[in-house]
């Protein structure tokens, strides 16, 4: 979608109402919007070829969809069955040559994501923006045809983690989501990189914009450079020491954004509002002497080139490839992925310098991902999605649902510290009561703003069996035939599952 | 089910900690009025709390007569009192100043969410709760964290007025027995916890004689806070907000009913935990304070000083502590300001330390910030 300046949509509203011309236009988008409002017009057509999987076991097809995928709709399984997995691996790692008007419409009403220049955010109330996020990242979720993108964006959101809580994150994580996480989710680690400690959320959330040298005495900030490495590059043990950090910082001091008033950072850019979290170089806060990173000297006086230089050290380490990979198969093989794995894929990252696509290609392609069907648990947000696409839900994102991520501990963008919400099952199993409870609630369509067609999904699919296999991905087991018979609520059960916590 | 699991004991000094949020600024000065300041009157000569109807504390203050169930608390010293108390936003905006001071700075995740980080992964799926429709950004960050406006709703239901479903839950309960590890033993812990709370009879009477209204929700979730405690579910943190303190137009109209509600509810549950109330600690604070003069519409508008309150606990009460300067003209800060003089951190802290924070943890509970902890303990 076009970036608009958040005057020219209100401006664009207004107008489009006193011309006559683009009367038509303008009712048909209302009409579009509200009913959106209602979660409303968001169901899929139930029609073609809705037949499961005939497997007692996880196939390479449910398989494919459970990790490229939030979880099959109804009719994924036949559509892939009848592509084959590779040839929708490549129609998944292309989406820009996906169709995506269902997930198009259920986001028209939230024009603020393109909103440009990012300053007129600071028009909105505090509390206006974060609950658009996170609407929005649950809706293209759950709605979007592009999901190897979705759940990529999902993992980097979590590799570069920021937390809206924190000062003016809550305006300028929109750019951040935009520009550094979805420019790039299949794109280049090294270009994401850059993106991101040039992002004005991230040099507000790691205090990047109070890295400034003015004065002999005065010490860097080493907040984001410490976490560049940490977290976002090396990994702990990638061998860097406290002097690679000290060093880091001095190269990335000077790099600011503008703020409305001198906080003590941003020196005597005192900006009007559109240029507001503009990103600076302060070249009088920028430590000018030379410098020495991980074994690299950088001489004095390259100014803002420093920058420059230490992404391309960090993220051509090899440590880098090696903490990413494993990362990648952590999230996407299993939560202690064999090391042959991990050895392929960090070659993979390695040899194509950072290339996200040629990276998954390796990791998919893997003997030890085939073998891994149905071994991740899945985390909170992949769980209600999961459920409400093979539900068919319609939903709009609103508080009836967020309160039950909420209550799993797993609100988008609400993950305090820079590791992003943990990957592993053992931090989330505390959360099964309110799993089944959401189970119960959505089959029973008693989710505010969330709704189902229980009865069209039960028609449509063939039945108690077509829905158990549906679901389940493969054909249930005898004791789940039972359990299910015995429930007093199949569909509850079924969302609530052990199996259906599992991908 | 596994004897390994036990809710109760895995850590020897269980204590909860409940925080109580006075959202929109109360004013300290009607709570806790320095009723022997001659500046007082002169500033509030409508709104003051009179010397006579006042509940005497010391030598300066009275509590507002409205509060007078708390006058037990602090004649046997379990209560203790801050005035001047605050953060350090002076833009007297509500929501900068609630942001901060539940972030507990410009960081990331709430004070309280930080806190119970360090206290490391509880096993328990109730260790932390907010009695809310949602969860406050002092718990944000916390390992779990449930926000619920009534005990039932922690009942295999689906979700129409708590009518629990018998037959899946057995279902459930049976699929996860066929599980191996820890998901089976996760399923046996909530099943656990289910059934101790499925103990609690929420109707039943409290103990000690307490008596909660049943007209103040806010009395009421402190009721079920107290049977939370009581059932052993291994509650470390409990939040609850008594809302409606912005007090501009008015004010008697306003804060008379809402001090009855605070009253009532903090008295209640005293009484109904009784030797808990050792091991249990209360913190009630608000964002901010109010202007020390009142203003044209028997109102009062954005301050800066305000009050707090810890109850239980081991609290050494009785005390208004961190000092008083007095009302004095010069000494108020920008339109007439009571400053602050205790920041909120200094009162947490040592609050936190008694509930098992490390001081190392102090520091990372609030980062970027010189602790100097009052000495609420003996």
């Amino acid at each position: 979608m076009k970036t608009a300046s958040r005057r020219e949509f209100l401006i664009t509203g207004a107008s489009a109402l006193a011309l006559s011309g683009a009367i038509f236009k303008s009712v048909q988008g209302w009409l579009g919007e509200a009913l959106q409002y209602a979660g409303q017009g968001l169901q899929l057509p139930l029609k073609g070829t809705l037949a499961p999987s005939t497997n007692a076991q996880l196939d390479p097809v449910a398989h494919a969809l459970n990790r490229w995928t939030f979880g099959p709709r109804p009719g994924d399984y036949g559509r892939v069955a009848a592509l084959g997995t590779d040839a929708f691996l490549e129609e998944q790692l292309a989406p820009e040559k996906i169709d995506d008007g269902l997930c198009d419409r259920a986001l028209a009403r939230f024009s603020e994501c393109w909103w440009e220049p990012l300053g007129e955010a600071y028009e909105e109330d505090a509390e206006y923006l974060p609950p658009v996020l996170r609407r929005v990242a649950i809706l293209r979720a759950v709605y979007s045809q592009r999901q190897l993108f979705e759940v990529m964006s999902e993992f980097w959101s979590d590799h570069f983690n920021i937390d809206l809580g924190k000062g003016d994150c809550r305006y300028t994580k929109i750019a951040d989501d935009r520009d550094v996480i979805r420019q790039h989710s299949l794109g280049n680690f090294r270009e994401m990189l850059r993106a991101s400690a040039l992002s004005p959320a991230m040099l507000w959330y790691l205090d990047g914009r109070a890295n400034v040298k003015r004065t002999p005495e005065e010490t860097p900030n080493e907040n984001y450079a410490r976490e560049l490495m940490e977290l976002h590059t090396l990994g702990v043990h990638g061998g860097y020491t406290q002097h690679d950090v000290m060093e880091v910082a001095r190269c990335l001091t000077g790099w600011t954004i503008l703020a409305k008033k001198d906080d003590g950072f941003s020196g005597n850019y005192l900006s009007p509002l559109k240029d507001r979290a503009k990103v600076v170089f302060r070249k009088e806060a920028h430590d000018q002497g030379p410098k020495q990173v991980l074994g690299h000297d950088i001489p004095a006086g390259l100014g803002e080139g420093d920058l420059d230089r230490v992404v391309d050290i960090v993220a051509a380490h090899p440590s880098t490839a090696r903490f990413i990979a494993t990362k990648l198969c952590v999230r996407l093989i299993s939560d202690d992925p064999p090391v042959a794995a991990v050895d392929t894929v960090t070659r993979a990252f390695a040899d194509s310098r950072g290339d996200i696509k040629a990276t998954l290609r390796a990791l998919f392609a893997t003997p030890e991902f085939r073998a891994s069907a149905g071994a991740k648990f899945k985390r909170p947000f992949h769980f209600v999605v999961s459920a409400l696409r093979a539900t068919n839900a319609q939903t709009d994102a609103d508080r009836g649902l967020l309160s039950y991520l909420e209550k799993m501990g797993q609100v988008p963008f609400r993950y305090p510290t820079p590791d992003g919400y943990p990957t592993r099952a053992q931090h989330w199993h505390s959360t099964l009561l309110w799993r089944w409870k959401f189970a119960l609630a959505l089959a029973n369509s008693r989710i505010k703003g969330t709704q189902i067609a229980r009865t069209e999904l039960h028609t449509a699919l063939g039945g108690d069996a077509g829905v158990a296999a549906t679901i389940l991905n493969r054909q249930p087991s005898a004791e789940e035939s039972d359990a299910l018979v015995k429930s007093g609520d199949s569909l509850a059960l079924l969302l609530a599952s052990p199996a259906f916590q599992m991908s | 089910m596994s004897a390994s699991i036990n809710l109760s004991t895995n850590r020897d000094d269980r204590r909860t900690l409940v925080v109580i949020f006075l959202r929109g600024a109360a004013d300290g000065l009607t709570l806790v009025a320095p009723v022997a300041d001659d500046n007082y009157h002169k500033f509030r000569p409508r709104l003051a709390v009179g010397k006579a109807d006042a509940v005497p504390l010391d030598d300066v203050f009275g509590l507002h007569p409205n509060l007078r169930p708390l006058e037990a608390a602090w004649k046997d010293g379990d209560l203790a009192i801050v005035h001047g108390a605050g953060g350090e936003s002076d833009t007297r905006s509500h929501f900068e100043a609630q942001d901060l001071m539940e972030h507990g700075g410009v960081a990331a995740g709430g004070w309280l969410g930080r806190y119970l980080r360090a206290r490391g992964a509880s096993q328990s799926p109730l260790a932390a709760v907010a009695l809310s429709p949602t969860l406050p950004e002092s718990l944000s960050g916390a390992p779990s964290a449930a926000a619920f406006e009534s005990l039932r709703e922690f009942a295999i239901t689906d979700g129409r007025k708590g009518v629990r479903k018998e037959d899946f839950a057995r279902a459930v309960q049976r699929l996860y027995a066929l599980e191996a590890g820890a998901l089976r033993d996760a399923a046996a812990t909530t099943f656990e916890a289910l059934h101790r709370i499925e103990a609690i009879d929420v109707n039943a009477t409290p103990d000690n004689g307490a008596t909660y209204e049943n007209r103040y929700p806010f009395s009421q979730g402190l009721r079920q806070i107290a049977q939370l405690i009581r059932a052993d579910v291994g509650l470390d943190a409990a939040s609850i907000d008594l809302g409606g303190w912005d007090t501009h137009f008015t004010q008697q109209t306003v804060i008379e009913p809402l001090m009855r509600q605070l009253a009532d509810g903090l008295a209640a549950f005293r009484r109904d935990l009784g030797p808990r109330m050792a091991s249990t600690t209360v913190v009630v604070m608000t964002e901010f304070g109010r202007r020390v003069a009142e203003n044209s519409a028997f109102g009062t508008d954005h301050g800066r000083g305000g009050v707090m309150f810890v109850m239980g606990g081991g609290v050494k009460g009785g005390r208004v502590l961190g000092g008083w300067p007095g009302l004095k003209p010069e000494m108020l800060e920008g339109p007439g300001d009571l400053p602050v003089w205790n920041n909120y951190r200094n009162i947490l802290a040592p609050v936190l330390a008694r509930h098992g924070a490390e001081p190392a943890s102090l520091a990372q509970i609030f980062p970027d910030f010189a602790l100097q902890p009052l000495p609420l303990y003996p």
